[in-house]
């Protein structure tokens, strides 16, 4: 067992090697030996992929390596994550190498010769690397074709196929991570919101936190009983989002309306974050006597318009969110003095402005008296 | 060799002039060229790599000092590239033109472009620079996400197709006719990939709100190819939809069948019906349409081969499998017998579909004698409506094979005179050209070798002399006369059911009689 670990050792450091220009010290021997150890390791995979012992320490010793380099708190992820990349460690280093420049011009060939030998008898029980590299080419020309002949961006993000997998790609990040270390995902996430586009990665969250619940997937070879869901890597979404109140405010702004509803419904816990906010935004803007209108100090405050929609669209989602936040909207009217008449408080004329239907600005102006003739 | 060499030149010219033309296949000219074509570039990259993989780096740039440029231009089509091998096949030329030890810097750099070539064929798209941001930042390289990232694809672009089938009015949703059109045209080198049998099978089905067909030609073929070479499973409910929207491909389903069927030694039944199954057609068949479609081209076959015992065969384990299938299927008949069979009266098809398994043995002779007036009524009654005439009635009688054996069994086993409506079945059946009075001559002689072979039945003693005199003289008459078919049919019978016909059965079978060749 222990040679087996050290082996996984010197493979990781391997493949992180691989990526670097160190490579070019390489001679065709090196490259033969590499993959040859790969070769090993994928080997392992397949016969300890039902063996939970053996199964869980390797992944345990892989999250070591991680931990070690930094952390989930640096944000880089190594090569080898979990066991399940080790079935695919062959093409993880083949692949490196290929776009690695530095590699020299005998060990490429090498490489080249040992990798695609060229038609012959297949091997009779695993797939070779051979059949592996031309089904990854194979697939990406299919995904380049229908994204150029006939995908189109769905309005409903939460349907999008790409931001589909991009956030089932996350969720099952999350959930490695957090069967490494309990408090793993939530450093890790920040470590992403430092060095990721922003509003991308706001998107796939949202997405994220509407994916239905996994089934065990039937290629994988797990125990009975180890079941991938989504549950834990949503928990860990929404934890991060409650304890980091700046990143909830971009995500609400950022996100359409109807989407973040979605979200608040699915989720409950966040609601009273939610509302917290609103009732922030629209404790910022004061009612312009002149104009008739609410408006805000700030250019970065939320205008009127936008927090009616957000509460108009909330309204139309199902109970318990729907109640919550009318009764929200009352108790802040209370608060408020309670009035009936509008333009003297905001939750008033919000509420006004619900019941009517009635959104557009004109409309409200018509019921306020003006003020300037008299 | 030298040959081989000079038709490699002549192809080689060809297909540079090709990939020049179709560049990166982006137009609907360039796309549907290169599909007409992916099978025959595929089998020229073949053939360029058994050449290219005997010479050493230098001599295939002399030999062939643009092959750089046509690899190059094949691997930026994207259609050669999803085909089948072809991107294999791309790699092992690409890997024959590297250069081990690169003596000058023009080598040097060719290894470079080619090594950038390789590049391109194995990494990842740049499409989408926020998702490859993505991606890379939580640590998958692309051999972890493409497969996922292929199935959402292919699952979303599907479920839009069966949306925009079910919501037709619904204008806002719509899926431009193009585009639907394009996706089945990126679909053709796709098709023996499994990842995208969600899609072809939408495509199939879901055919949208436009009189005219949107789906390419190429798409029907391709499906239709690798269904016949087994490397696609779909539903059969695909399969109908393929045949009912584009009809030679049922033709070539058909004519595939018929040569499994000729070219395989000996057809026992039981072959036959495997075949027949695994082609599907017996189970797509209870669409009426295929079943019309198909019942004509056995009909045409029929009438080809003068009423070919091996054809009636056919068309009868056909009918069996038609049968079942459509039991599965409904269990009520969604479809009236007339759609099915338009020829022929409704009481004559409903009676002949009835399994004859199924009637208790009290019951035969009365059923055969029902089915026996039905049919002499049709064939005899010049006035009937239809003018197909006896033919009709013949060809779907003889679908239905159960009874002429049950016919046969009832003339041996029962105790009482042969009936005469059961006699005139028989000879109907092995002879539905000849006239009244030809037929009564058959009817006869046969009731004739009939009353020997039951005398034989009761007697203790049995050779297959007997069994010889039994079946009359007649070193000279026409083996395929109808006489003489009921006749060996009836001494099959008789093997099979007297009680001690297996026993003399060895000897038998090499009677003149019983096997005419």
């Amino acid at each position: 067992m222990e040679s087996l670990l050290q082996h996984l050792d010197r493979f990781s450091e391997l493949l992180a090697v691989s990526r670097t220009t160190h490579v070019s010290t390489w001679d065709p021997a090196t490259v033969r030996r590499a993959l040859q150890w790969a070769r090993y390791l994928r080997h392992i995979h397949q016969r300890f992929g039902r063996h939970g012992r053996i199964r869980m320490a390797l992944e345990r010793r892989l999250h070591n390596h991680w931990r070690q380099e930094g952390g989930f708190g640096r944000g880089l992820v190594p090569g080898l994550a979990n066991f399940q990349a080790l079935g695919r460690c062959d093409v993880l280093l083949t692949l490196r190498l290929l776009e690695n420049r530095a590699l020299g011009d005998a060990a490429r060939h090498h490489l080249l010769q040992q990798l695609f030998p060229g038609p012959g008898v297949p091997d009779a029980d695993e797939e070779t690397l051979q059949e592996s590299l031309a089904s990854l080419a194979r697939r990406r020309s299919a995904v380049h074709l229908l994204r150029f002949n006939g995908y189109r961006e769905n309005p409903n993000l939460q349907e999008d196929s790409l931001m589909k997998t991009q956030a089932e790609l996350l969720l099952e990040r999350l959930q490695e991570v957090g069967k490494a270390e309990a408090e793993g995902p939530t450093r890790f996430l920040s470590s992403l919101w430092e060095r990721l586009p922003k509003n991308n990665f706001l998107k796939v969250i949202a997405v994220a936190l509407l994916q239905p619940p996994l089934s065990p997937r039937p290629q994988e070879e797990l125990e009975p009983g180890i079941h991938k869901t989504h549950g834990e890597g949503s928990q860990a979404l929404v934890h991060w989002l409650l304890g980091n109140s700046e990143v909830f405010a971009a995500f609400c702004r950022a996100l359409p309306v109807g989407l973040l509803t979605l979200v608040t419904s699915r989720h409950p816990a966040l609601s009273p974050v939610y509302l917290g906010l609103l009732t922030d935004w629209g404790q910022r803007l004061h009612y312009d006597l002149q104009k008739g209108i609410w408006v805000g100090t700030e250019p970065q405050d939320v205008p009127w318009e936008e927090l009616h929609d957000r509460f108009l669209s909330l309204c139309q989602a199902p109970s318990p969110l729907k109640d919550e936040v009318l009764t929200s909207l009352e108790t802040c009217k209370a608060q408020d003095g309670d009035f009936e008449v509008p333009g003297l408080s905001i939750w008033t004329d919000l509420l006004l402005a619900l019941r009517s239907g009635a959104f557009r600005k004109k409309q409200i102006l018509g019921f306020s008296p003006d003020l300037s003739s008299v | 060799m030298a040959q081989d060499s000079v038709d490699l030149s002549c192809d080689y010219q060809f297909w540079m002039q090709k990939l020049s033309v179709w560049d990166q296949a982006s137009t609907l000219e360039t796309q549907q060229d290169t599909c007409l074509h992916l099978a025959q570039f595929q089998e020229f990259l073949r053939k360029m790599y058994e050449a290219l993989k005997e010479m050493d780096s230098n001599t295939v740039i002399e030999r062939f000092p643009t092959i750089g440029q046509l690899l190059a231009k094949a691997c930026w089509n994207p259609f050669i590239l999803a085909y089948d091998e072809s991107q294999k096949i791309l790699i092992w030329c690409l890997c024959c033109l590297i250069n081990k030890e690169p003596q000058n810097s023009g080598q040097s750099k060719l290894n470079y472009w080619i090594q950038g070539l390789l590049s391109h064929i194995l990494s990842a798209l740049r499409f989408d620079k926020e998702v490859a941001l993505f991606t890379q930042g939580l640590g998958y390289a692309p051999i972890d996400y493409y497969p996922g990232l292929l199935k959402n694809m292919v699952l979303s672009l599907a479920s839009e197709l069966r949306e925009n089938h079910l919501n037709g009015f619904n204008t806002q949703r719509r899926m431009a006719p193009e585009r639907v059109a394009s996706l089945s045209r990126v679909c053709v080198p796709l098709i023996t990939l499994p990842d995208v049998d969600p899609l072809v099978e939408a495509l199939l089905i879901c055919h949208g709100h436009e009189p005219q067909e949107i789906l390419q030609q190429e798409f029907f073929e391709a499906v239709n190819e690798a269904i016949l070479l087994k490397k696609i499973s779909l539903p059969v409910s695909a399969v109908v939809c393929l045949w009912l929207r584009h009809l030679p491909s049922l033709e070539k389903t058909m004519l595939h069948l018929f040569e499994k069927l000729i070219s395989s030694e000996r057809n026992c039944l039981r072959r036959i019906e495997c075949f027949i199954k695994d082609s599907l057609l017996s189970q797509a068949a209870c669409h009426p349409a295929i079943f019309r479609v198909v019942d004509e081209i056995f009909r045409c076959a029929l009438l080809e081969t003068d009423g070919a015992p091996e054809v009636i065969a056919t068309i009868q384990v056909f009918t069996q499998c038609f049968v079942e299938a459509l039991e599965k299927e409904n269990k009520q008949l969604q479809f009236t017998l007339k759609t099915y069979f338009p020829y022929t009266s409704p009481s004559l098809a409903t009676v002949l579909l009835q399994d004859p398994q199924g009637i208790p043995q009290g019951q035969w002779l009365q059923t055969l004698k029902h089915i026996s007036e039905l049919l002499r009524k049709a064939v005899e009654d010049q006035t009937h409506g239809s003018c197909r005439g006896p033919f009709e009635s013949w060809f779907l009688f003889i679908h239905f094979g159960g009874w002429a054996e049950m016919a046969a069994e009832q003339l041996l086993m029962s105790a009482a005179e042969p009936p005469t409506a059961v006699l005139w079945l028989l000879a109907f059946y092995y002879g539905p050209c000849d006239g009244r009075q030809q037929r009564t001559q058959t009817m006869v002689q046969v009731k004739a070798v009939l009353g020997h072979l039951r005398a034989m039945c009761r007697s203790t003693t049995l050779s297959a002399k007997d069994l010889q005199t039994a079946a009359g003289q007649g070193t000279d008459t026409d083996p395929r006369a109808p006489a003489q078919q009921l006749i060996r049919h009836l001494l099959l019978n008789f093997l099979l059911w007297a009680p001690r016909g297996h026993m003399i059965a060895r000897d038998a079978i090499t009677l003149k009689e019983i096997r005419p060749q």
